[in-house]
């Protein structure tokens, strides 16, 4: 039972660091792979930032820089890492992150708001410098990332486990499920296409990385061994009951935490809409990618965690 | 370390020999210990920790309005027990006062009856409402924070400078200095009885319970804070966690048959008593100015009924208007048939044409102040004001005299300060905290602000100032 304004704020809070978070490992993971892989196949590295502008999109679509591969890096490197403009760079989020926190920090604890903050204010240290050359980047979204991570700590650590905890892993985990769901739309068609164009190593490579930037390569092999299959690896970041960034723990995450919100006589509507999605990504399996019905239901996840994002404001934010 | 000898005033630490005053020593043998290296170290702990720590305030004017840390001064501000004691039983006659000040005004008027002040000037301030008249606060209590701000003249007699009764605030930086300050230089409070303030937000609380209108148990209580951007924000969302309610914002609240609740995620719960943050003018666009967005449209009606309670109370800013001052020492006598134990300073007011004639003719030597404003705005400092800056503001009085006071310029007391890496004497003041509940209690402690800039007599925040930690010592046993 917190003020709606509360709530609001904390949902928010918990996206926005999710997002943050998502974004600094995927840019500090494609760097390393375009560094890789560019003299090898110069459009397969500019195609893995073209995918990454399509899952954080607000660049703008005609480009000088576009020609040259290293400016056109250089330029999403920038936009995605420090950018104040740039509504899905880290430090924009990071920036919504504080300020949402910092509306309501009444809400959290010291080691919460610290450790947010001492983040926040890293990173816009660099954002009044450049980033000047590769390791500086690298060292700068690494320090981003772990001081996220510590925040999260904060969080798991500190807070007690009221409505206004819910609300923030809510934002968290509605976070989570939707970008990992738009990085595989929008990485599969090419992944997926039926000849590869690139030679094995390279495409594993990408297969590899795709895993890596949803922090999950680790417990891919747990599950499967080292060995990389298409049909594997899809298997287990749609459907795989207990990696926290597959889609289906994701929207069981989202469907637990609405559960809990809501009054224990009814199911809210987002609830229910979420409920139903669990049931369909825990049910589902092997024979919806074998027919080649992943993207139409990637496409129905979007569709329906929009859905929940509304319903949920209207119901409890009033907005 | 080098120390700076102060030039003029009353300094705090060292007499007029440039001997240290004894309650200092002990403090300046430990400070002396340290090398130039070691306190420029844990100086940069010190502002890291602040930083971290997001204990900044606002600046107005700037564009988006910037957070900036307030500075914080690590050479704390020491009070001897036997002198605490006088400004204790000051403050505390001085509250007394103005909450029956308060109750007359918007009841009988005895006082004005009997031309203790003169009615004219009372009931001609826009902070006067005469919508309350009549409307009795619970438990008759319109000041239930009160922060006093004291100087000290030339011959170290503290003085009332002004009383802040609407939403006096610093009281975190207060509980917020002692934090950073024990961590970044335990060994100051080796040889101290420093009294403890930490206890502050329960007592706030306390006193906000005792005047709720609904008898019986836990009445809810809600900080209302005009929201992010206002200066003071840090401090409104420190006292809701420190009390552990919650801080709501105007839009947060809404009126349904005479009552205040907040809206919530499941459902809405009536609310008890309202820490209001938010001047008069703001609370209640139905009642007072119609273009508030920060207020809640019908509160006042609530609180008139007795069904809210409202800490400070609403019309509880017509007691610390800069007139109103003038006539403390008097309405002392009027209301408690007492002297005043802290004196005040000699107070010009424009309406009285006798008044206004010397404030003319002796601009240069007064520091005039106009009776609505805080924080510094729309004052001159007539003594280091140029001829041409002292005839435009002199044309400004002429039009609304009434609007005006004057003071003599008051050296302040001045109290060894780190600057560039050598102590330095800069002009300080006092503002303690009185709450007012069961009893009117006086927080031990308060905020020292410091004038940054040697040459500078202001010591508000928004104007460069910064603070000290304030200790009251403890009286030693007999």
């Amino acid at each position: 039972m917190i003020l709606s304004r509360v709530a609001d704020a904390l949902y928010w809070t918990g996206r926005y660091l999710e997002r943050a978070e998502n974004a600094a490992r995927l840019l500090l993971v494609t760097e390393e792979l375009s560094t890789e892989i560019l003299g090898l196949d110069e459009e397969l590295a500019r195609a893995e930032w073209t995918d990454l502008r399509a899952i954080f999109p607000g660049f703008e679509p005609e480009e000088r820089s576009a020609r040259h591969l290293a400016g056109f890096a250089a330029a999403s490197l920038h936009g995605l890492s420090i950018d104040p403009a740039h509504p899905y760079s880290i430090f924009f989020s990071l920036k919504k992150a504080r300020d949402n926190a910092r509306s309501v920090r009444e809400a959290l604890t010291v080691e919460v708001f610290v450790n947010l903050n001492e983040t926040y204010r890293e990173l816009e240290h660099y954002t009044r410098r450049q980033l000047a050359d590769p390791p500086t980047f690298r060292s700068a979204m690494s320090s981003t990332h772990r001081g996220i991570l510590s925040t999260v700590g904060a969080i798991e650590h500190t807070l007690a486990r009221d409505a206004g905890w819910l609300f923030l892993k809510l934002g968290e985990s509605l976070e989570r499920v939707f970008r990992t769901t738009v990085i595989l739309r929008t990485k599969l068609p090419a992944l997926l296409a039926p000849e590869p164009k690139i030679d094995l190593p390279l495409f594993y490579s990408q297969w590899r990385s795709l895993l890596r930037g949803l922090s999950s390569l680790e417990n891919y092999r747990k599950v499967f061994g080292a060995r990389l299959e298409p049909i594997d690896v899809l298997q287990f970041l749609l459907f795989d009951p207990h990696t926290p960034r597959s889609v289906r723990y994701g929207a069981s995450a989202v469907k637990d935490y609405l559960d809990r919100i809501s009054s224990a006589s009814e199911l809210s509507v987002p609830a229910r809409l979420v409920g139903k999605l669990a049931a369909e990504l825990s049910y589902q399996g092997h024979d919806l990618i074998r027919e080649g019905q992943s993207l139409p239901f990637l496409d129905h996840v979007l569709a329906e965690l929009g859905r929940a994002h509304d319903a949920l404001s209207t119901l409890y934010f009033g907005t | 370390m080098k120390w700076v000898a102060a030039r003029s005033g009353f300094d705090e630490v060292f007499d007029q020999r440039g001997h240290c005053r004894a309650h200092y020593s002990p403090l300046i043998s430990v400070l002396e210990a340290f090398t130039k290296e070691d306190v420029e170290r844990r100086e940069r702990l010190q502002q890291l920790s602040l930083r971290s720590q997001g204990i900044t305030f606002t600046v107005y004017g700037e564009k988006e309005g910037i957070e900036r840390i307030f500075p914080f001064d690590f050479v704390p501000r020491i009070i001897p027990a036997s002198e605490w004691k006088t400004i204790q039983d000051g403050l505390v006659q001085r509250i007394t006062t103005l909450n029956l000040f308060l109750l007359d005004i918007y009841q009988e008027q005895q006082c004005l009856k009997d031309r203790i002040v003169p009615p004219e000037l009372v009931l001609s301030r826009k902070e006067y409402k005469r919508e309350l008249l009549e409307v009795v606060p619970p438990r008759k209590i319109f000041t239930h924070v009160v922060g006093t701000d004291i100087i000290r003249d030339d011959t170290g007699e503290y003085l009332v400078l002004e009383d802040n009764c609407r939403c006096p605030s610093g009281v975190s930086y207060v509980l917020e200095n002692r934090t950073v300050l024990s961590r970044v230089f335990p060994e100051f409070f080796g040889s101290y009885p420093v009294r403890p303030i930490k206890d502050y937000p329960t007592l706030l609380l306390d006193t906000l319970r005792f005047v709720a209108p609904r008898p019986g148990q836990n009445p809810v209580v809600v900080v209302l804070s005009p929201g992010i951007h206002n200066s003071a924000y840090f401090e409104h969302s420190f006292l809701a966690r420190e009390m552990g309610v919650p801080l709501v914002e105007g839009r947060d609240l809404l009126v349904e048959g005479n009552r205040v609740f907040m809206r919530r995620t499941h459902g809405k719960r009536q609310v008890d008593v309202i820490y209001r943050r938010i001047d008069d003018d703001f609370l209640d666009p139905l009642a007072f100015r119609r273009d508030s967005m920060l207020g809640v449209p019908g509160l006042l009606n609530v609180y008139r009924e007795g069904n809210v309670a409202l800490a400070n109370a609403p019309g509880a800013g017509v007691a610390d208007d800069k007139s109103v001052y003038a006539f403390m020492p008097r309405l002392i006598k009027y209301y408690l048939g007492e002297e005043p134990l802290l004196p005040q300073v000699p107070t010009y007011l424009g309406f009285r044409r006798d008044d206004f004639r010397y404030i003319g003719e002796h601009l240069d030597e007064l520091v005039v102040k106009t009776t609505g404003d805080a924080g510094g705005y729309g004052m001159l400092m007539g003594p280091f004001a140029s001829a041409r800056e002292r005839e435009a503001y002199l044309g400004a009085m002429r039009k609304n005299p009434g609007n005006y006071i004057a003071q003599p310029l008051v050296e302040l007391s001045t109290h060894p300060t780190h600057i560039d890496g050598q102590f330095e004497p800069r002009r300080v003041d006092l503002r303690p905290f009185i709450l007012y509940g069961d009893r009117i209690r006086v927080l031990p402690g308060g905020l020292t602000r410091v004038a940054l800039r040697a040459s500078s007599y202001v010591v508000n925040s928004s104007q460069g100032g910064g603070s000290k930690d304030t200790w009251v010592l403890a009286p030693r046993d007999p």
